[in-house]
């Protein structure tokens, strides 16, 4: 919020600043703001055997998604990790895919 | 029994077995819980489901659910019972009244939060259909499909 004035870029200049995040000033990469999916959607206790909750969080190779792509916090990372290996050990979902 | 904690036992059958074995299996099971007077509270056959993976040649397997609550050595003679079936390819047990109370917390203190802050704002404590946000996104885009198809 201060970085706005003490920039001194004038106010036409970037409007769009706050819309990409702050990570990149200029260049045209937009990124959304990630939120975590568990605050958001108020899913208190993540069960081990609603695949198609987990599913989002397994990409293709079958690891989990980091944090820092999925925007999960860490919180719910933590329960998230121990309902996926909750879910592998029953075969729901792969431990490996290739 | 002094302890008593509710668990989520899943396991997974071999396809190959028949209806009567699998009734066998969740009537041994259930038979472990009396004598060790615990309850017995509810059983939930998914049928048969694909395996994510191979165990021990097997493609597919019938998953039962069943909730009990009870002891610990309740816990460890069906994991016995269970770990002695051929039928048996694998099974789970998971303690889960603790994070049911945490999460019945969690739910409680934010229906709290939510009626304090709208009483606040002179509102309703819960709120009306129609009122959110997100309804109203809803309404926008059914009357969007409206104006397309016209």
């Amino acid at each position: 919020m201060s970085d706005e004035r003490t920039g001194g870029r004038g106010r036409g200049g970037k409007k769009d600043d706050k819309a990409k995040g702050g990570e990149r000033p200029r260049g045209g990469f937009f990124r959304r703001r990630r939120v975590c999916k568990f605050c958001a959607d108020k899913i208190d206790y993540i069960n081990y055997k609603d695949v198609r909750l987990l599913t989002p969080f397994i990409p293709e190779r079958g690891k989990i998604q980091p944090r820092r792509i999925s925007g999960t916090c860490a919180k719910h990372q933590r329960a998230l990790q121990t309902a996926i290996s909750r879910a592998r050990q029953l075969a729901l979902i792969p431990y490996v895919t290739d | 029994m002094s302890q008593n904690r509710q668990y989520e036992l899943v396991y997974i059958v071999a396809p190959e077995t028949g209806e009567q074995e699998i009734a066998d299996l969740h009537t041994q099971v259930e038979q472990i819980v009396q004598r060790f007077h615990g309850t017995f509270e509810k059983t939930e056959n998914w049928g048969r489901r694909k395996l994510a993976y191979e165990i021990g040649h097997h493609k597919e397997g019938v998953y039962v659910v069943e909730t009990i609550s009870g002891s610990g050595e309740m816990v460890k003679e069906i994991e016995r019972r269970l770990r002695v079936a051929d039928s048996i390819i694998r099974f789970l047990t998971v303690r889960v009244d603790e994070d049911q109370r945490v999460a019945q917390r969690r739910h409680d203190e934010r229906k709290a939060t939510q009626a304090r802050r709208r009483t606040a704002r002179g509102l309703p404590p819960e709120p009306q259909p129609g009122e959110r946000r997100g309804d109203m996104d809803e309404e926008d885009d059914r009357m969007e499909g409206v104006e397309v198809s016209r």
